[in-house]
Protein backbone atom coordinates (compact mmCIF):
# COMPACT_ATOMS: atom_id res chain seq x y z
CA UNK A 1 0.00 0.00 0.00
CA UNK A 2 2.66 2.26 0.86
CA UNK A 3 5.14 1.05 -1.47
CA UNK A 4 1.88 2.24 -4.35
CA UNK A 5 0.56 5.51 -2.56
CA UNK A 6 4.98 6.87 -2.62
CA UNK A 7 4.84 5.48 -6.30
CA UNK A 8 1.99 7.97 -7.40
CA UNK A 9 3.51 10.35 -5.21
CA UNK A 10 0.93 10.37 -2.24
CA UNK A 11 3.50 11.24 0.67
CA UNK A 12 3.80 8.47 3.37
CA UNK A 13 2.81 10.42 6.13
CA UNK A 14 -0.83 11.14 4.29
CA UNK A 15 -1.77 7.63 3.45
CA UNK A 16 -0.52 6.48 6.80
CA UNK A 17 -2.99 9.20 8.63
CA UNK A 18 -5.65 7.34 6.31
CA UNK A 19 -5.26 4.27 7.47
CA UNK A 20 -4.86 4.92 10.85
CA UNK A 21 -8.92 6.72 10.44
CA UNK A 22 -10.04 4.06 8.47
CA UNK A 23 -8.61 1.49 11.60
CA UNK A 24 -10.56 3.42 13.92
CA UNK A 25 -13.76 3.89 12.40
CA UNK A 26 -14.25 -0.23 11.34
CA UNK A 27 -13.20 -0.75 15.18
CA UNK A 28 -16.69 1.45 15.92
CA UNK A 29 -18.72 -0.59 13.91
CA UNK A 30 -17.51 -3.53 15.20
CA UNK A 31 -18.01 -2.50 18.43
CA UNK A 32 -21.53 -1.47 17.89
CA UNK A 33 -22.65 -4.69 16.32
CA UNK A 34 -20.93 -6.52 18.99
CA UNK A 35 -22.90 -4.92 21.64
CA UNK A 36 -26.52 -5.49 19.55
CA UNK A 37 -25.72 -8.87 19.84
CA UNK A 38 -24.80 -9.21 23.07
CA UNK A 39 -27.58 -7.34 24.07
CA UNK A 40 -31.03 -8.71 22.77
CA UNK A 41 -29.90 -10.87 20.14
CA UNK A 42 -33.52 -10.76 18.20
CA UNK A 43 -34.77 -13.18 15.90
CA UNK A 44 -34.59 -10.83 12.63
CA UNK A 45 -37.50 -11.95 9.80
CA UNK A 46 -36.30 -13.39 7.53
CA UNK A 47 -35.90 -10.78 4.23
CA UNK A 48 -38.26 -11.56 1.53
CA UNK A 49 -36.72 -12.34 -1.94
CA UNK A 50 -38.28 -8.94 -3.97
CA UNK A 51 -38.32 -10.28 -7.60
CA UNK A 52 -37.84 -7.22 -8.55
CA UNK A 53 -37.32 -3.67 -7.00
CA UNK A 54 -40.76 -1.61 -8.09
CA UNK A 55 -38.07 1.16 -8.92
CA UNK A 56 -37.00 -0.94 -11.87
CA UNK A 57 -40.33 -0.28 -13.89
CA UNK A 58 -40.95 -2.91 -16.68
CA UNK A 59 -41.35 -1.09 -20.38
CA UNK A 60 -44.53 -0.24 -20.93
CA UNK A 61 -45.67 -1.11 -24.07
CA UNK A 62 -43.47 -2.80 -27.46
CA UNK A 63 -40.74 -2.16 -28.14
CA UNK A 64 -41.64 -1.94 -31.69
CA UNK A 65 -43.70 1.32 -30.94
CA UNK A 66 -40.65 3.84 -29.91
CA UNK A 67 -42.67 6.30 -32.27
CA UNK A 68 -45.08 6.87 -29.80
CA UNK A 69 -44.83 8.96 -26.63
CA UNK A 70 -45.41 6.49 -23.95
CA UNK A 71 -44.72 8.34 -20.66
CA UNK A 72 -43.90 6.36 -17.55
CA UNK A 73 -47.32 6.62 -15.31
CA UNK A 74 -45.45 7.64 -12.23
CA UNK A 75 -41.69 9.30 -11.90
CA UNK A 76 -40.10 7.08 -8.84
CA UNK A 77 -38.61 9.44 -6.62
CA UNK A 78 -36.29 6.54 -5.37
CA UNK A 79 -34.93 6.44 -9.27
CA UNK A 80 -31.66 7.67 -8.72
CA UNK A 81 -31.31 5.56 -5.43
CA UNK A 82 -31.45 2.76 -7.46
CA UNK A 83 -29.16 3.53 -10.35
CA UNK A 84 -26.84 4.21 -7.13
CA UNK A 85 -27.28 0.31 -6.32
CA UNK A 86 -30.30 0.45 -3.68
CA UNK A 87 -32.16 -2.04 -3.36
CA UNK A 88 -34.75 -1.44 -1.75
CA UNK A 89 -34.31 -3.63 1.19
CA UNK A 90 -36.08 -1.53 3.81
CA UNK A 91 -34.80 -4.05 6.44
CA UNK A 92 -30.89 -2.91 6.33
CA UNK A 93 -31.63 -0.17 7.97
CA UNK A 94 -35.08 -0.95 10.16
CA UNK A 95 -33.59 -3.87 11.47
CA UNK A 96 -31.28 -1.66 13.49
CA UNK A 97 -34.31 -0.22 15.01
CA UNK A 98 -35.94 -1.52 17.99
CA UNK A 99 -39.46 -3.50 18.01
CA UNK A 100 -41.87 -0.79 16.35
CA UNK A 101 -44.70 0.26 18.25
CA UNK A 102 -48.25 1.99 17.11
CA UNK A 103 -47.50 5.75 16.71
CA UNK A 104 -50.28 8.16 16.33
CA UNK A 105 -48.51 11.27 16.89
CA UNK A 106 -45.12 10.61 16.71
CA UNK A 107 -43.05 13.31 14.19
CA UNK A 108 -41.23 11.06 11.86
CA UNK A 109 -37.32 11.67 11.44
CA UNK A 110 -36.67 10.09 8.72
CA UNK A 111 -39.19 9.70 5.58
CA UNK A 112 -39.86 13.27 5.82
CA UNK A 113 -40.18 13.44 2.11
CA UNK A 114 -43.14 11.56 3.04
CA UNK A 115 -46.59 13.41 2.98
CA UNK A 116 -49.12 11.28 3.27
CA UNK A 117 -52.46 12.15 1.63
CA UNK A 118 -54.23 9.36 1.45
CA UNK A 119 -57.66 10.29 2.56
CA UNK A 120 -58.79 8.18 5.75
CA UNK A 121 -56.02 6.03 5.77
CA UNK A 122 -53.46 8.33 8.03
CA UNK A 123 -51.62 5.24 9.28
CA UNK A 124 -47.83 3.93 8.24
CA UNK A 125 -48.79 0.71 9.76
CA UNK A 126 -51.77 0.41 8.02
CA UNK A 127 -50.22 -0.66 4.89
CA UNK A 128 -46.30 -1.03 6.57
CA UNK A 129 -46.12 -4.66 7.98
CA UNK A 130 -44.49 -3.43 11.98
CA UNK A 131 -42.03 -5.97 11.71
CA UNK A 132 -40.95 -6.26 8.40
CA UNK A 133 -40.94 -2.94 6.38
CA UNK A 134 -40.01 -4.93 3.49
CA UNK A 135 -43.88 -6.52 2.78
CA UNK A 136 -46.82 -4.98 3.98
CA UNK A 137 -49.83 -6.13 6.27
CA UNK A 138 -52.53 -8.32 5.43
CA UNK A 139 -56.06 -7.60 8.05
CA UNK A 140 -54.92 -10.61 10.53
CA UNK A 141 -51.19 -9.21 10.62
CA UNK A 142 -49.74 -11.79 8.16
CA UNK A 143 -47.16 -10.50 4.80
CA UNK A 144 -48.47 -9.22 1.39
CA UNK A 145 -45.35 -9.46 -0.04
CA UNK A 146 -44.06 -6.32 -2.08
CA UNK A 147 -44.56 -7.88 -5.92
CA UNK A 148 -48.55 -8.69 -4.40
CA UNK A 149 -48.93 -5.00 -3.54
CA UNK A 150 -52.05 -4.96 -5.52
CA UNK A 151 -53.61 -7.36 -2.80
CA UNK A 152 -53.13 -4.53 -0.38
CA UNK A 153 -55.18 -1.90 -2.26
CA UNK A 154 -57.21 -4.68 -2.91
CA UNK A 155 -58.36 -4.68 1.20
CA UNK A 156 -59.94 -1.19 0.74
CA UNK A 157 -59.97 -0.76 -2.96
CA UNK A 158 -62.62 -3.79 -3.43
CA UNK A 159 -64.59 -3.08 -6.63
CA UNK A 160 -61.01 -1.60 -8.03
CA UNK A 161 -59.27 -4.94 -7.78
CA UNK A 162 -62.20 -5.99 -9.78
CA UNK A 163 -61.91 -3.86 -12.50
CA UNK A 164 -58.00 -4.27 -12.35
CA UNK A 165 -58.53 -8.17 -12.37
CA UNK A 166 -60.76 -7.43 -15.29
CA UNK A 167 -58.31 -5.98 -17.25
CA UNK A 168 -60.60 -2.81 -17.20
CA UNK A 169 -59.10 -0.74 -14.56
CA UNK A 170 -55.37 1.20 -15.40
CA UNK A 171 -53.24 0.75 -18.17
CA UNK A 172 -52.59 -2.38 -20.41
CA UNK A 173 -50.46 -2.27 -23.17
CA UNK A 174 -49.18 -4.51 -25.66
CA UNK A 175 -51.44 -7.27 -27.24
CA UNK A 176 -55.10 -7.10 -27.25
CA UNK A 177 -55.27 -11.02 -28.51
CA UNK A 178 -53.33 -13.02 -25.86
CA UNK A 179 -52.80 -15.73 -28.66
CA UNK A 180 -50.49 -13.14 -30.70
CA UNK A 181 -48.56 -11.94 -27.78
CA UNK A 182 -48.60 -10.38 -24.67
CA UNK A 183 -49.69 -7.67 -22.57
CA UNK A 184 -48.47 -5.94 -20.36
CA UNK A 185 -50.56 -4.79 -17.11
CA UNK A 186 -49.66 -2.31 -14.61
CA UNK A 187 -49.53 -2.94 -11.06
CA UNK A 188 -51.17 -0.01 -8.66
CA UNK A 189 -48.46 1.93 -7.13
CA UNK A 190 -46.87 1.99 -10.89
CA UNK A 191 -49.39 4.38 -11.51
CA UNK A 192 -50.33 5.83 -8.17
CA UNK A 193 -48.09 7.31 -5.56
CA UNK A 194 -49.47 5.32 -2.75
CA UNK A 195 -49.13 7.85 -0.56
CA UNK A 196 -51.02 10.24 -2.57
CA UNK A 197 -52.90 8.25 -4.98
CA UNK A 198 -54.47 10.95 -6.80
CA UNK A 199 -53.05 11.96 -10.37
CA UNK A 200 -51.47 15.31 -10.33
CA UNK A 201 -52.90 17.55 -12.99
CA UNK A 202 -50.62 17.39 -16.21
CA UNK A 203 -49.58 19.75 -18.57
CA UNK A 204 -51.91 19.02 -21.99
CA UNK A 205 -50.33 18.99 -25.23
CA UNK A 206 -50.42 21.12 -27.48
CA UNK A 207 -53.80 22.03 -28.83
CA UNK A 208 -55.45 22.20 -32.12
CA UNK A 209 -55.02 25.60 -33.69
CA UNK A 210 -57.86 27.82 -34.68
CA UNK A 211 -58.22 26.85 -38.70
CA UNK A 212 -57.04 30.14 -40.68
CA UNK A 213 -60.44 31.16 -42.06
CA UNK A 214 -62.10 31.23 -38.12
CA UNK A 215 -58.82 32.53 -36.54
CA UNK A 216 -59.38 36.44 -38.06
CA UNK A 217 -60.77 38.08 -34.88
CA UNK A 218 -64.52 39.35 -36.23
CA UNK A 219 -65.15 35.76 -36.75
CA UNK A 220 -64.26 34.50 -33.75
CA UNK A 221 -65.60 37.58 -31.51
CA UNK A 222 -69.01 37.91 -33.04
CA UNK A 223 -69.63 34.41 -32.13
CA UNK A 224 -72.48 33.15 -29.78
CA UNK A 225 -69.92 31.44 -27.48
CA UNK A 226 -66.91 31.91 -29.14
CA UNK A 227 -65.86 28.20 -28.51
CA UNK A 228 -66.80 27.03 -32.11
CA UNK A 229 -65.10 28.69 -35.13
CA UNK B 1 -123.75 18.23 -82.92
CA UNK B 2 -122.32 20.65 -85.20
CA UNK B 3 -120.66 19.48 -88.31
CA UNK B 4 -117.48 21.50 -88.20
CA UNK B 5 -114.47 19.31 -88.68
CA UNK B 6 -112.16 19.29 -85.62
CA UNK B 7 -108.51 18.87 -85.64
CA UNK B 8 -107.75 22.02 -88.56
CA UNK B 9 -104.53 22.65 -88.55
CA UNK B 10 -103.05 25.90 -89.50
CA UNK B 11 -101.70 26.65 -92.83
CA UNK B 12 -97.82 26.73 -92.29
CA UNK B 13 -95.40 27.66 -94.49
CA UNK B 14 -91.98 25.69 -95.85
CA UNK B 15 -89.84 27.72 -93.31
CA UNK B 16 -91.75 27.03 -90.14
CA UNK B 17 -91.88 23.03 -90.78
CA UNK B 18 -88.32 22.63 -92.55
CA UNK B 19 -86.71 25.18 -89.85
CA UNK B 20 -83.14 26.77 -92.23
CA UNK B 21 -80.18 27.32 -90.42
CA UNK B 22 -79.89 31.09 -89.67
CA UNK B 23 -77.68 33.17 -87.57
CA UNK B 24 -79.57 32.38 -84.40
CA UNK B 25 -79.57 28.57 -84.43
CA UNK B 26 -75.98 28.50 -85.75
CA UNK B 27 -74.48 30.09 -82.85
CA UNK B 28 -76.58 28.02 -80.75
CA UNK B 29 -75.17 25.18 -82.38
CA UNK B 30 -72.11 26.45 -82.19
CA UNK B 31 -71.92 27.41 -78.45
CA UNK B 32 -73.44 23.80 -77.31
CA UNK B 33 -70.44 22.37 -79.52
CA UNK B 34 -68.00 24.47 -77.46
CA UNK B 35 -69.35 23.47 -74.28
CA UNK B 36 -69.16 19.85 -75.07
CA UNK B 37 -65.47 20.34 -75.85
CA UNK B 38 -65.04 22.19 -72.85
CA UNK B 39 -66.31 19.11 -70.93
CA UNK B 40 -64.29 16.87 -72.48
CA UNK B 41 -61.51 18.55 -72.22
CA UNK B 42 -61.89 19.42 -68.75
CA UNK B 43 -62.98 15.75 -68.21
CA UNK B 44 -59.81 14.35 -69.71
CA UNK B 45 -57.64 16.73 -67.49
CA UNK B 46 -56.35 13.97 -65.26
CA UNK B 47 -54.74 12.77 -68.10
CA UNK B 48 -52.33 15.28 -67.95
CA UNK B 49 -50.98 14.25 -64.78
CA UNK B 50 -49.86 11.14 -66.66
CA UNK B 51 -47.23 13.31 -69.14
CA UNK B 52 -46.32 14.94 -65.94
CA UNK B 53 -45.26 11.66 -64.06
CA UNK B 54 -47.69 12.32 -60.84
CA UNK B 55 -49.26 9.05 -61.85
CA UNK B 56 -49.11 6.14 -63.92
CA UNK B 57 -51.45 4.43 -66.55
CA UNK B 58 -51.75 1.54 -63.63
CA UNK B 59 -53.56 3.97 -61.47
CA UNK B 60 -56.03 5.07 -63.90
CA UNK B 61 -56.33 1.81 -64.80
CA UNK B 62 -56.62 0.10 -61.20
CA UNK B 63 -59.63 -1.58 -60.17
CA UNK B 64 -61.53 -1.11 -56.91
CA UNK B 65 -59.61 -3.07 -53.87
CA UNK B 66 -62.32 -5.58 -53.44
CA UNK B 67 -61.77 -6.87 -57.04
CA UNK B 68 -58.59 -6.86 -56.82
CA UNK B 69 -56.38 -9.88 -57.27
CA UNK B 70 -53.63 -10.93 -54.41
CA UNK B 71 -50.69 -10.42 -57.41
CA UNK B 72 -52.13 -6.92 -57.96
CA UNK B 73 -52.29 -5.48 -54.88
CA UNK B 74 -49.17 -6.41 -54.29
CA UNK B 75 -47.97 -4.32 -57.48
CA UNK B 76 -49.65 -2.13 -56.42
CA UNK B 77 -48.17 -2.19 -53.39
CA UNK B 78 -44.88 -2.17 -54.18
CA UNK B 79 -45.53 0.67 -56.56
CA UNK B 80 -46.81 3.03 -53.89
CA UNK B 81 -43.58 2.14 -51.08
CA UNK B 82 -41.36 2.89 -53.96
CA UNK B 83 -43.17 6.36 -54.73
CA UNK B 84 -43.33 6.74 -50.75
CA UNK B 85 -39.52 6.45 -51.27
CA UNK B 86 -39.17 9.13 -54.09
CA UNK B 87 -41.13 11.67 -52.46
CA UNK B 88 -40.89 11.29 -48.94
CA UNK B 89 -37.10 9.61 -48.43
CA UNK B 90 -38.61 6.83 -46.49
CA UNK B 91 -39.30 3.32 -47.45
CA UNK B 92 -42.15 2.05 -45.71
CA UNK B 93 -43.39 -1.57 -45.41
CA UNK B 94 -47.15 -1.69 -47.12
CA UNK B 95 -48.81 -4.75 -46.28
CA UNK B 96 -52.45 -6.00 -46.61
CA UNK B 97 -54.11 -7.46 -43.03
CA UNK B 98 -57.14 -9.08 -43.52
CA UNK B 99 -60.06 -8.80 -40.93
CA UNK B 100 -59.47 -11.59 -38.62
CA UNK B 101 -62.37 -14.85 -37.87
CA UNK B 102 -64.75 -14.54 -34.90
CA UNK B 103 -63.91 -10.95 -34.56
CA UNK B 104 -65.27 -7.58 -33.93
CA UNK B 105 -63.64 -5.05 -32.84
CA UNK B 106 -65.31 -2.69 -29.55
CA UNK B 107 -63.97 0.46 -27.77
CA UNK B 108 -64.70 2.02 -24.26
CA UNK B 109 -63.33 5.30 -23.30
CA UNK B 110 -64.07 6.31 -19.36
CA UNK B 111 -65.26 9.56 -19.11
CA UNK B 112 -64.43 9.52 -15.22
CA UNK B 113 -60.74 8.78 -16.05
CA UNK B 114 -59.97 11.12 -19.05
CA UNK B 115 -58.10 13.97 -18.24
CA UNK B 116 -58.01 15.58 -21.25
CA UNK B 117 -53.92 15.31 -21.89
CA UNK B 118 -54.63 14.93 -25.76
CA UNK B 119 -51.92 12.31 -26.07
CA UNK B 120 -53.99 10.34 -27.69
CA UNK B 121 -54.70 12.91 -30.45
CA UNK B 122 -50.95 13.05 -30.89
CA UNK B 123 -50.05 9.48 -30.60
CA UNK B 124 -52.54 9.17 -33.89
CA UNK B 125 -50.33 11.48 -35.55
CA UNK B 126 -47.43 9.55 -35.16
CA UNK B 127 -48.79 6.09 -35.87
CA UNK B 128 -51.26 7.55 -39.04
CA UNK B 129 -48.98 9.52 -41.22
CA UNK B 130 -51.42 12.20 -41.10
CA UNK B 131 -50.08 15.20 -43.27
CA UNK B 132 -48.25 17.85 -40.88
CA UNK B 133 -47.78 21.79 -41.83
CA UNK B 134 -45.92 21.77 -38.27
CA UNK B 135 -44.75 19.26 -35.83
CA UNK B 136 -47.40 19.82 -33.25
CA UNK B 137 -50.14 20.38 -36.51
CA UNK B 138 -53.56 18.24 -35.58
CA UNK B 139 -55.84 19.48 -38.02
CA UNK B 140 -55.48 16.12 -39.58
CA UNK B 141 -55.52 13.66 -36.22
CA UNK B 142 -58.62 11.84 -36.18
CA UNK B 143 -59.00 12.74 -32.72
CA UNK B 144 -60.92 15.59 -31.29
CA UNK B 145 -60.60 16.04 -27.49
CA UNK B 146 -63.57 18.09 -26.12
CA UNK B 147 -63.44 19.91 -23.36
CA UNK B 148 -66.93 19.91 -22.21
CA UNK B 149 -68.65 21.55 -19.02
CA UNK B 150 -69.75 19.31 -16.23
CA UNK B 151 -73.00 18.57 -15.49
CA UNK B 152 -74.59 17.99 -18.77
CA UNK B 153 -73.26 16.40 -22.21
CA UNK B 154 -73.75 19.05 -24.10
CA UNK B 155 -71.60 19.00 -27.36
CA UNK B 156 -72.64 23.20 -28.09
CA UNK B 157 -70.84 24.44 -25.04
CA UNK B 158 -67.89 21.80 -25.71
CA UNK B 159 -64.43 23.53 -27.38
CA UNK B 160 -61.29 21.56 -28.81
CA UNK B 161 -59.20 24.37 -28.42
CA UNK B 162 -58.78 24.55 -25.00
CA UNK B 163 -55.39 25.41 -23.47
CA UNK B 164 -55.13 25.22 -19.92
CA UNK B 165 -51.68 25.35 -18.05
CA UNK B 166 -52.65 22.16 -16.32
CA UNK B 167 -55.65 19.54 -16.98
CA UNK B 168 -58.26 18.31 -15.64
CA UNK B 169 -59.32 21.96 -15.09
CA UNK B 170 -62.40 21.76 -11.61
CA UNK B 171 -65.11 22.49 -13.61
CA UNK B 172 -64.44 20.39 -16.64
CA UNK B 173 -64.48 16.99 -18.12
CA UNK B 174 -63.04 15.59 -21.48
CA UNK B 175 -64.81 13.37 -23.92
CA UNK B 176 -62.23 12.31 -26.88
CA UNK B 177 -64.59 12.11 -30.20
CA UNK B 178 -63.13 9.79 -33.08
CA UNK B 179 -64.53 7.64 -35.52
CA UNK B 180 -67.09 5.20 -33.98
CA UNK B 181 -66.79 2.58 -36.85
CA UNK B 182 -70.95 2.60 -36.98
CA UNK B 183 -72.54 -0.63 -37.77
CA UNK B 184 -75.19 1.42 -39.69
CA UNK B 185 -72.49 3.94 -40.77
CA UNK B 186 -74.35 6.87 -42.90
CA UNK B 187 -70.92 7.64 -44.55
CA UNK B 188 -70.54 4.49 -46.13
CA UNK B 189 -74.12 4.53 -47.63
CA UNK B 190 -73.93 7.99 -49.58
CA UNK B 191 -70.75 7.22 -50.77
CA UNK B 192 -71.17 7.51 -54.74
CA UNK B 193 -68.37 5.16 -55.89
CA UNK B 194 -68.51 2.78 -53.20
CA UNK B 195 -65.13 4.09 -52.05
CA UNK B 196 -65.73 3.15 -48.53
CA UNK B 197 -67.22 0.46 -46.87
CA UNK B 198 -67.47 -1.42 -44.05
CA UNK B 199 -65.48 -4.67 -43.07
CA UNK B 200 -65.86 -8.26 -41.89
CA UNK B 201 -64.34 -6.70 -38.39
CA UNK B 202 -66.41 -3.91 -38.07
CA UNK B 203 -64.20 -1.15 -39.14
CA UNK B 204 -65.14 1.29 -41.76
CA UNK B 205 -62.32 1.47 -44.64
CA UNK B 206 -61.70 3.89 -47.54
CA UNK B 207 -60.04 2.61 -50.45
CA UNK B 208 -57.63 5.87 -51.23
CA UNK B 209 -56.93 5.34 -54.83
CA UNK B 210 -60.51 4.99 -55.64
CA UNK B 211 -61.98 8.10 -53.40
CA UNK B 212 -62.89 10.42 -55.60
CA UNK B 213 -63.18 13.65 -53.20
CA UNK B 214 -66.68 14.14 -52.98
CA UNK B 215 -66.35 14.54 -49.61
CA UNK B 216 -70.25 13.19 -49.03
CA UNK B 217 -69.08 11.04 -46.19
CA UNK B 218 -67.94 13.90 -44.26
CA UNK B 219 -71.28 15.48 -44.62
CA UNK B 220 -73.28 12.33 -43.59
CA UNK B 221 -71.11 11.26 -40.51
CA UNK B 222 -72.51 12.88 -37.41
CA UNK B 223 -69.18 12.80 -35.42
CA UNK B 224 -66.77 14.38 -37.79
CA UNK B 225 -64.53 11.88 -38.01
CA UNK B 226 -63.32 12.19 -41.53
CA UNK B 227 -60.21 14.50 -42.84
CA UNK B 228 -59.81 15.81 -46.44
CA UNK B 229 -56.55 16.00 -47.65
CA UNK B 230 -56.90 19.59 -49.44
CA UNK B 231 -53.01 19.50 -50.58
CA UNK B 232 -50.44 17.02 -50.63
CA UNK B 233 -49.62 16.04 -47.56
CA UNK B 234 -46.74 17.33 -45.67
CA UNK B 235 -45.04 14.90 -43.19
CA UNK B 236 -40.85 15.06 -42.09
CA UNK B 237 -38.85 12.14 -43.26
CA UNK B 238 -38.24 11.36 -39.93
CA UNK B 239 -41.95 11.54 -38.83
CA UNK B 240 -43.06 8.76 -40.86
CA UNK B 241 -44.22 5.53 -39.61
CA UNK B 242 -42.73 2.63 -41.92
CA UNK B 243 -45.14 0.11 -40.23
CA UNK B 244 -48.12 0.97 -43.33
CA UNK B 245 -51.11 -0.46 -44.72
CA UNK B 246 -52.89 -0.39 -47.66
CA UNK B 247 -56.35 0.26 -46.05
CA UNK B 248 -55.25 2.33 -42.81
CA UNK B 249 -51.78 4.90 -42.44
CA UNK B 250 -49.53 4.67 -45.62
CA UNK B 251 -49.53 8.08 -47.14
CA UNK B 252 -52.74 9.30 -48.88
CA UNK B 253 -52.86 11.23 -52.45
CA UNK B 254 -54.53 14.41 -52.29
CA UNK B 255 -57.79 14.87 -52.39
CA UNK B 256 -59.07 12.19 -50.58
CA UNK B 257 -60.59 11.92 -47.41
CA UNK B 258 -59.25 9.75 -44.53
CA UNK B 259 -60.39 8.09 -41.51
CA UNK B 260 -59.48 6.36 -37.86
CA UNK B 261 -59.59 3.23 -38.99
CA UNK B 262 -59.04 1.55 -34.87
CA UNK B 263 -55.08 1.56 -36.63
CA UNK B 264 -55.88 -1.69 -38.44
CA UNK B 265 -52.14 -1.98 -39.15
CA UNK B 266 -51.99 -2.78 -35.43
CA UNK B 267 -55.15 -4.17 -34.32
CA UNK B 268 -55.26 -6.25 -36.89
CA UNK B 269 -51.74 -7.86 -35.78
CA UNK B 270 -53.39 -8.33 -32.69
CA UNK B 271 -51.71 -5.37 -30.84
CA UNK B 272 -53.54 -2.25 -29.23
CA UNK B 273 -54.28 0.97 -30.84
CA UNK B 274 -52.03 3.82 -30.80
CA UNK B 275 -54.24 5.97 -28.94
CA UNK B 276 -55.02 3.15 -26.22
CA UNK B 277 -50.92 2.66 -26.04
CA UNK B 278 -50.51 6.36 -24.84
CA UNK B 279 -53.27 7.30 -22.65
CA UNK B 280 -51.65 7.85 -19.24
CA UNK B 281 -54.81 7.32 -17.07
CA UNK B 282 -55.75 3.95 -18.63
CA UNK B 283 -59.21 5.46 -19.70
CA UNK B 284 -59.65 3.32 -22.85
CA UNK B 285 -60.05 -0.55 -23.19
CA UNK B 286 -60.45 -1.80 -26.59
CA UNK B 287 -61.05 -6.03 -27.97
CA UNK B 288 -62.96 -8.17 -29.38
CA UNK B 289 -67.07 -7.56 -28.53
CA UNK B 290 -67.71 -11.71 -30.08
CA UNK B 291 -65.17 -12.69 -27.04
CA UNK B 292 -66.91 -13.18 -23.90
CA UNK B 293 -64.44 -12.93 -22.33
CA UNK B 294 -63.15 -9.86 -23.26
CA UNK B 295 -62.57 -6.40 -21.77
CA UNK B 296 -64.99 -4.37 -23.58
CA UNK B 297 -67.52 -7.08 -22.64
CA UNK B 298 -66.87 -6.73 -19.11
CA UNK B 299 -67.63 -2.89 -20.13
CA UNK B 300 -70.78 -3.50 -21.64
CA UNK B 301 -71.64 -6.08 -19.20
CA UNK B 302 -71.09 -4.15 -16.01
CA UNK B 303 -70.70 -0.44 -16.69
CA UNK B 304 -73.01 2.53 -17.74
CA UNK B 305 -72.70 2.82 -21.01
CA UNK B 306 -73.27 5.97 -22.66
CA UNK B 307 -73.70 6.15 -26.61
CA UNK B 308 -73.05 9.41 -28.14
CA UNK B 309 -75.65 10.82 -30.70
CA UNK B 310 -77.41 7.31 -29.62
CA UNK B 311 -80.66 8.80 -31.33
CA UNK B 312 -79.02 9.21 -34.68
CA UNK B 313 -79.38 5.38 -34.77
CA UNK B 314 -75.65 4.66 -36.25
CA UNK B 315 -75.31 1.66 -34.11
CA UNK B 316 -71.60 2.92 -32.84
CA UNK B 317 -68.97 0.46 -31.92
CA UNK B 318 -67.04 2.98 -29.54
CA UNK B 319 -68.65 3.43 -26.39
CA UNK B 320 -68.34 5.80 -23.37
CA UNK B 321 -68.70 4.54 -20.06
CA UNK B 322 -68.98 5.76 -16.30
CA UNK B 323 -66.84 4.36 -13.55
CA UNK B 324 -67.83 4.82 -9.30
Amino acid sequence: MRMRSTKHGVPPSLSRACLSVLSLVACGMWLALAQEDTAAKPQLPQLPKVARPPAAQPQVGLATDAHLNKTPPRETKGLDLVKLGWTYNCMECHKLLKQPRWHYDRPMVEHQDVKLQHGNNRFCLNCHHPTNRNAFVDYDGSEIQEADVVLLCAKCHGTTYRDWQAGVHGRQNGYWNKEMGESTKLRCIQCHDPHHPAFQPMKPLPPLRYPPRAAGGSARSSGESGTHP
Amino acid sequence: MSDAPKNIVSPQTIEQVYKPMNRRTFLKGTAGAMVGMAGLVAALKPLLALEKGEISLDDLLQKHYRQLSPEDLQRIMTMLEKRCEKQYGVRPTIQDLKPMDGVQFGYALNLTRCVGCRKCAHACLAENNQSRDYDDDLSMSYIRVLEMNKGAINLETSTAYYDPELVPQKDKYYMPVQCHQCKDSPCTKVCPVQATWQEKDGIVVVDYNWCIGCRYCMAACPYDARRFNYQKPTIKPEAINRNQDYLSNRIRPKGVVEKCTFCLQRTRAGKYPACLEVCPTGARVFGNVLDPNSEINYILNNKRVYILKEDVGTLPRFYYYFDV
